[in-house]
């Protein structure tokens, strides 16, 4: 699966890409994720094929424009809750990266203009499931500004926005951006268009507005002819607005990200509605270029909206941008070869890529406007293909066919060849089959001896002309043939059709049945005396004849052989799928049965739990009735809607704890006037468990100079008073009593070595620690405590005389860790402690 | 019962400190063993977890459905529980 092939870098990355910001992946989150891309795939996947694009880049817009600026918020509202839910987190983002934030109030402003117009727009569309798509986009992109904020304001502009651009794409660098580009030309669908439309929707606002234009734009263009055409249009009234901008390079960018299509135009001062169309065009054909494309518009509009709220920044901007004029230069050659590019082809996002990717290096160089178009198609490429390689992984690992067309052509062919090979072979097989009359020819070719010669030809000849007319005539009785209703031909009938052969067959009728008779073997032809199945032995007794070996017509002898192939195919397929039937029904009643118990069980649990917390409840709290009407505790535990369906359940447990659980009695009691059924539960007293367990129980005294030494002396501890011997049963009591010490040091992980001495009268354990100062730890951390009503004490020992004593503990210097296993028991029981504990104060 | 088990209001009237994974609302002594056996032995694990997550409702619950197989509904208690908590505390 792609997942294997994913490491956990490529499944950030991944989730990045749908705009969803995921916290790190680590082995725990790990399969998390992995659901949560395949089920962003397919929903991608289903919008992609949804129809109303408009309205969905519109939704983009609003969505995108409503994540990505605070301006824009009120537009947020048709966020799925999936923004929602990142809403804070994109809003951080957000803000971070209007670290232009100054600048963000006056561009958006003004962006303000032009997004509202869209925002109607979008809000259209809002109810486009695509919002999703288009919203993790943003998102994607906010957080890439984030990543992004870098010391100058303005070259964070641009690196975010090329940062995002590779971000959205997951990839940072260029080679991302190809695969990003290249996505674009995978994924035709319109999900991606939209996302991308949103993005630039969203870097139109405010930062995103643009993007909202340019999704929008990049929507309606994606959609169809005349959206474009009516997005063109509206990117133009974009640019017009962006006009008074344009002179920025930030502006240029907004303008472009307006139009989406025009956003290399929008780079360039002069970027003209001709621009957005060309942009347009493309983007228009986008509908394949996915998430890349949006993320590029995204990204340009972001790099857009970034140089939008520049406008203050516009000074150190036009300084960069003349830092890097040098480099501008050459992308301003890109410039125009990519615009060029984008002219010609409507759809060619690989000109979209370019620009993004001449966008990409420009931004690099945080060089605005003119590398902006230019990098824009270069980075979209640049992003494309990375991003299409995993998609391309993803893709071929879900279908598992997409990947390798020659090899599944190659397979189905072979299926195909190997099937017709088998019907040509049964269809000669049937040939042969009809051709049985060789045989019989052979075995008349040589009629016994016993015949002269000149009659041996003649008779040969009849029993041919015998054999095939009685063939002839068994064969079209066989097949249905209404002119001969019987199989068999009288002797009259065949010595009249002899005779009208040949005349000189006459004579030699007899003889010749009589050979046959002689004859013995099958010679295709049956001799039927009056009474059926009686064998024939005499010429006088033959009545009938009747051929062995009828001969069919091809026809229908393939007719015939295709309708029993048929039939027993269809038995043998319905006795397959009755046992496949009764197999499934019994799996599925063993599964239902199942779940059932598991259900029962954990029915079970939860009343148990109830029981005892409403027991400790009621220890703490002596008004309570110490017992539980049972459908009371139904009712608070099964939600009304479910009571019917759990109500099997129910019973079950209900039987189950009278049956089994010790702990729970029935019994009946009077509530309020009425009978009801109660739980009483039996609470072992607490005093019995905590005895029987081994649990800390607090300090006696604090620890103090009086009663410790200053300082620790050795790393070795003896401790005392832990147990008694004699009182100790069971097995692995010294396990508890080692783990019991492990636990209490939790927080101390020097520990490496701990022996219970079992034959001690005084209970001594012996601790080795890593130095003395975990053993001073240690120390201060038991000594003085109350362990299962014993006081324990603790006191350094000698290192060396450890050792003489543990030969095995000098080697030891791994710490040992509390297993949990052994302190199971304690567990329980501290969880007992902690709950009434926390009960008190919850009932206080 | 209100909406709330008990369970779930003592975990969120104070800072967990140590308590064990029991401790959770909607996390009994099945459910908290499994986890345990994963290693989450303590609330305060399954917190970070659920901080990991960004305290994605949706992602925490599909969490705690593979890694100790709770149902809906304890997915929501655990779930609700984690987030009073860290908006009481965090």
């Amino acid at each position: 699966m792609a997942s294997t092939q994913l490491t956990d870098e490529e499944l950030f990355l991944e989730l990045k890409r749908f705009g969803f910001t995921p916290g790190p992946v680590t082995e725990n989150t790990r399969p998390v994720y992995l659901k949560k891309l395949k089920k962003l795939r397919e929903e991608q996947q289903q919008r992609g094929l949804r129809p109303g694009k408009t309205r969905t880049i519109g939704a983009i817009n609003s969505t995108t424009g409503g994540g990505s600026t605070v301006a824009s918020r009120p537009v947020s509202h048709d966020v799925t809750h999936l923004n929602t839910s990142r809403r804070p987190g994109r809003k951080s983002s957000l803000l971070g990266f209007s670290s232009d934030e100054s600048d963000a109030e006056t561009p958006l402003k003004r962006k303000g203009l032009g997004h509202s117009g869209r925002a109607n727009r979008s809000s259209s569309s809002q109810q486009q499931p695509k919002i999703r798509p288009a919203s993790t986009p943003s998102v994607a992109i906010k957080s890439r500004y984030d990543h992004s904020a870098t010391p100058s304001s303005n070259f964070s502009l641009g690196q975010n926005g090329e940062r995002r651009v590779s971000l959205g794409w997951g990839v940072g660098d260029r080679s991302r951006s190809d695969a990003g580009l290249r996505r674009y030309d995978d994924s035709g669908d319109e999900d991606n268009y939209e996302e991308d439309m949103e993005k630039k929707s969203r870097s139109l606002n405010g930062r995103g507005a643009s993007r909202l234009n340019a999704s929008k734009l990049a929507g309606d263009y994606s959609d169809s002819d005349e959206e474009e055409v009516s997005g063109l249009g509206v990117g133009d009234p974009e640019c017009d607005r962006l006009e008074p901008r344009r002179n920025h390079p930030s502006v240029a960018l907004s303008s472009d990200v307006t139009d989406r299509g025009s956003a290399t135009d929008g780079q360039n001062t002069e970027a003209t509605p001709r621009r957005f169309l060309n942009m347009g065009g493309s983007q228009g054909e986008d509908e394949e270029e996915d998430d890349l494309k949006r993320r590029d518009f995204s990204r340009l509009g972001d790099s857009r909206s970034h140089t939008l709220p520049r406008k203050p920044i516009y000074g150190s901007l036009t300084e960069n941008h003349k830092g890097y004029t040098g480099k501008n230069s050459p992308a301003t050659g890109e410039d125009g070869a990519s615009r060029s590019n984008s002219t010609e082809l409507r759809p060619r996002f690989s000109t979209y890529s370019g620009l993004s990717q001449t966008y990409r290096r420009n931004h690099s160089n945080h060089t605005p406007a003119p590398n902006h178009s230019c990098g824009h198609a270069a980075l979209k490429r640049n992003v494309s293909a990375p991003e299409d390689e995993l998609l391309q992984q993803f893709k071929r690992e879900e279908l598992a066919s997409s990947g390798s067309f020659s090899a599944h052509y190659l397979s189905m062919f072979l299926l195909t060849a190997a099937c017709l090979f088998f019907v040509l072979l049964g269809l000669m097989y049937l040939r042969m089959r009809g051709s049985g009359a060789l045989e019989v020819d052979n075995v008349i070719n040589s009629p016994p001896p016993e015949f002269d010669t000149p009659n041996k030809d003649v008779i040969q000849k009849l029993l041919l002309s015998l054999h095939d007319h009685l063939a002839f005539v068994a064969g079209q009785h066989d097949c249905g043939d209404p002119n001969h209703p019987n199989r068999s031909v009288s002797i009259d009938e065949a010595s009249v059709y002899l005779l009208a052969q040949n005349k000189s067959f006459k004579g030699l009728i007899n003889e010749s049945l009589d050979w046959i008779i002689q004859k013995g073997q099958d010679v295709g032809i049956r001799l039927m005396g009056a009474v059926p199945d009686e064998p024939v032995t005499k010429v006088s007794e033959i009545a009938r004849l009747e051929s062995t070996h009828p001969k069919m017509s091809f026809t229908c002898r393939f007719r015939r052989a295709f309708f029993t192939i048929i039939n027993r195919v269809l038995l043998i397929a319905v006795v397959a799928g009755c046992v496949w039937s009764v197999v499934c029904y019994v799996k599925y009643r063993w599964r239902r049965d199942e779940t059932e118990t598991r259900q029962m069980y954990d029915m079970v649990e939860r009343i148990i739990d109830v029981m005892k917390t409403h027991g400790e409840a009621c220890q703490e709290n002596q008004d309570l009735q110490p017992y539980l009407p049972i459908p009371h505790v139904r009712d608070s535990l099964v939600q009304p809607q479910d009571r019917s369906k759990m109500k099997k359940i129910w019973e079950r447990a209900v039987s189950f704890l009278s049956a089994n659980e010790s702990r729970i009695r029935t019994e009946t009691q009077r509530i309020g006037g009425a009978d009801f059924l109660v739980w009483r539960w039996i609470q072992p007293s607490l005093n019995c468990d905590k005895g029987s367990s081994k649990v800390w129980q607090g300090k006696a005294f604090p620890l103090d100079r009086r009663n410790s030494p200053p300082n620790s002396l050795t790393p070795c501890l003896k401790i005392r008073n832990m147990f008694d011997p004699v009182m100790e049963v069971g097995e692995n009591w010294d396990l508890a009593i080692r783990e019991a010490i492990l636990e209490k040091c939790s927080d101390n992980d020097g520990i490496v070595h701990i022996a219970v001495d079992k034959t001690s009268r005084e209970g001594c354990v012996y601790v080795k620690c890593l130095s003395a100062e975990y053993s001073g730890k240690a120390f201060k951390a038991l000594h003085g405590s109350w362990f299962d009503g014993k006081l324990v004490t603790v006191k350094y020992l000698r290192l060396d005389r450890y050792h003489q004593r543990f030969p095995q503990a000098q080697g030891c210097s791994t710490p040992l860790k509390a297993s949990g296993l052994a302190t199971s028991v304690t567990n329980t029981t501290a969880h007992l402690q902690h709950h009434s504990s926390a009960s008190s104060p919850g009932f206080s | 019962m209100s909406s709330t088990s008990q369970k779930h209001k003592d975990f969120v009237a104070e800072p967990m400190g140590e308590k064990p994974v029991m401790a959770l609302a909607g996390i009994g002594e099945v459910l908290g063993k499994r986890l345990e056996d994963k290693g989450f032995d303590k609330a305060y694990v399954v917190l970070g977890q659920f901080l990991v997550l960004k305290k994605d409702e949706e992602l925490f619950r599909d969490w705690l459905k593979d890694t100790c197989g709770a149902n809906v509904k304890q997915q929501g208690d655990c779930y609700g529980c984690l987030k009073e908590w860290c908006d009481a505390f965090l």
